[in-house]
């Protein structure tokens, strides 16, 4: 294009002049706009980009501040990305074998430039991820962003929670060492308690009536092919019915005087906005809130990728990934403890295997599925505890807490045979 | 075509369709069922590699009177009581741990769980005491414990 433009006002370029020309045609055929310097190239910058097309043109003002999303969906994402990166790293030196696994680990430690760094790196993004898809849930529940009509990417969000916890639970069996035996024998024998199918499920999990080497085949292909594509189908879905939904959620607009024009009726795509279900502010003469996605937008997510990617890589420098002993199936640690995030089911597990690891976990799950379903008011949306949600704010932090209370103790307060112990 | 024809034909064709769509659902839902149940087959495995659930132990006079062992890698404990002799699972009930052998007869390091010197629960979360297998004598004088067979605690085998 730009050199159609170019020729009628210069000579021949000549044969050098061609050539110098090639690196300015190649970078316009796989950049189709320059930097953009005005609205309307900032526009086509974010459509035209496969990577960008993902960003809605202009994004409302709410969706950008900081202190709303906190950015914890998008650390959860980068956190993701890193695991993915560091996970296929890994793979190249890790072999799925009971003789072999612990061995690897040990090489990753001693022998391969890097190894303790990269599994460093994969360890703690997996506590990261769990932390921050808990916390970017609780966000959710707190701002009232569940609420129509946004209720069934909640619940896509709530199914990403159960996936990345069972990505978690598979990945610490690998390094076949103490903790991943025990917890594993722990963690299935759970499954096993629940009703009518719970013996026949343990028994297909492990491929096998123990925790051996078809136990850890079979996580191993759930770690690195079922679950993450499972995980990344999700979250693609996640994203775009983000978009479909009308972006973040965000407190009512103030009702203008103005006409509201309703897009069913329109069904028609103004300017290089998309098409949205629900009342459509933009047209009419409504005040415009948004801003343009390049770079406002942009520079928001680089800003969270920098700062996600800057703490992995310090906290990966400072503390190496704990490895315990190899596995002894004779002798459990005493106490056995789950990694912190499944303390607090292992706590209830100690007052009832059944309710504390079947039972309660299941109501917990099923409540927050249906939580956009029960509560169907479209009071207090797009705001930190609103005054008129707070009934469904104060069920949800009590739930909340007390996990992380079953956690606390789980992690400081239990000692030998998981008998109470004071850490101070 | 002649218009009094004509309607009886269009109502014969939503009929037809209506069975065609029904009998696509069927053959989609029914494959679907039938992968479900050919994916539950292909994942539960036919042979284990793990250890066999039968397993000799050795001669009787290997365990004198008063013995109380565990083999860890089998998950038994082995009791002789006089010429009695019996065979305790030493896999906790509640979760699966191996359960140590105590004083006061077994403890779990996962979640506290206590049991008596006969497997029965004292204390902890576990739901069910440690059950007991049958114990026989092969034929080339050796025991032999068979997991697969329960019996009821109290019943030993005379040595």
């Amino acid at each position: 294009m730009s050199t159609a433009t170019q020729e009628p006002k210069t000579k021949s370029p000549g044969m050098w002049g061609a050539l110098r020309q090639i690196p300015a045609d190649i970078w316009s055929s796989v950049f189709r706009n320059p930097l953009p310097s005005n609205d309307l190239e900032r526009s086509s910058t974010s459509f035209t980009n496969f990577f960008l097309h993902i960003h809605p043109v202009k994004v409302h003002k709410n969706t950008l501040r900081p202190i709303y999303t906190l950015g914890l969906g998008l650390m959860s994402l980068f956190l993701f990305l890193i695991l993915v990166v560091t996970g296929i790293l890994l793979m190249f030196y890790y072999v799925p074998s009971t003789t072999q696994a612990y061995d690897r680990m040990l090489d990753l430690r001693g022998t391969v430039a890097f190894g303790i760094f990269l599994r460093n790196m994969h360890r703690w993004s997996a506590h990261g991820m769990v932390a921050m898809v808990f916390l970017h849930m609780c966000r959710v529940f707190l701002t009232g962003a569940y609420k129509k009509p946004r209720e069934f990417n909640w619940v896509i969000g709530v199914v990403l929670l159960l996936v990345t916890l069972f990505l978690s639970f598979t990945g610490y069996l690998l390094p076949w060492d103490q903790l991943a035996f025990w917890a594993i024998t722990v963690g299935t024998a759970i499954a096993g308690y629940a009703p009518f199918v719970g013996k026949q499920m343990q028994f297909v999990l492990l491929g096998d009536t123990t925790v051996g080497q078809e136990a850890l085949l079979r996580f191993y292909v759930l770690h690195v092919a079922v679950l993450p594509v499972v995980l990344v189908l999700l979250i693609a879905i996640h994203f775009w019915r983000i978009r479909k939904d009308g972006g973040l959620s965000r407190p009512e607009a103030a009702p203008g005087p103005l006409v509201k024009v309703r897009m069913e009726l329109q069904k028609k795509v103004y300017g290089l906005q998309g098409f949205v279900r629900g009342p459509f502010t933009k047209i009419g003469n409504v005040p415009d809130e948004s801003v343009y996605s390049w770079p406002n937008l942009l520079m928001a997510e680089l800003l969270v990728l920098v700062l996600t990617v800057s703490a992995i890589l310090v906290v990966s420098l400072l503390f190496n990934a704990p490895l315990e002993q190899p596995v002894n199936v004779m002798h459990p640690p005493n106490p056995a403890k789950a990694p912190w995030y499944f303390l607090g089911l292992q706590e209830m597990v100690s007052y009832s295997a059944f309710w504390g690891g079947i039972g309660v976990p299941t109501i917990f799950v099923l409540l927050l599925l249906a939580a956009p379903y029960i509560d169907r008011s479209p009071k207090g949306v797009g705001k930190w505890f609103a005054r008129e949600r707070l009934l469904a704010n104060t069920i949800f932090l009590t739930l909340a807490v007390v996990n992380v209370i079953f956690i606390i103790i789980g992690t400081f307060f239990r000692g030998p045979n998981w008998t109470f112990v004071s850490p101070f | 075509m002649a218009e009094a024809s004509k309607a009886p034909d269009k109502k014969e064709d939503v009929s037809r369709r209506r069975i065609f769509s029904w009998l696509a659902s069927v053959g989609l839902f029914g494959s679907a069922a039938l992968a479900a149940v050919s994916d539950w087959l292909f994942f539960k495995p036919q042979v284990t590699y793990g250890p066999s659930a039968r397993f000799a132990i050795g001669k009787p006079d290997e365990f004198p009177p008063g013995t109380r062992i565990s083999r860890d890698v089998e998950r038994v404990c082995i009791v002789r009581e006089g010429n009695r002799l019996a065979a305790i699972s030493t896999t906790c009930t509640h979760l699966g741990c191996i359960v140590g052998i105590s004083d006061t007869g077994f403890s779990c390091p996962c979640h506290g769980s206590r049991y008596d010197q006969d497997g029965t629960v004292t204390g902890g979360p576990a739901p069910k005491p440690l059950p007991w297998f049958k114990v026989t004598l092969a034929p080339n004088g050796e025991l032999e414990v068979d997991k697969n067979t329960q019996v009821n605690p109290g019943t030993y085998f005379t040595v």
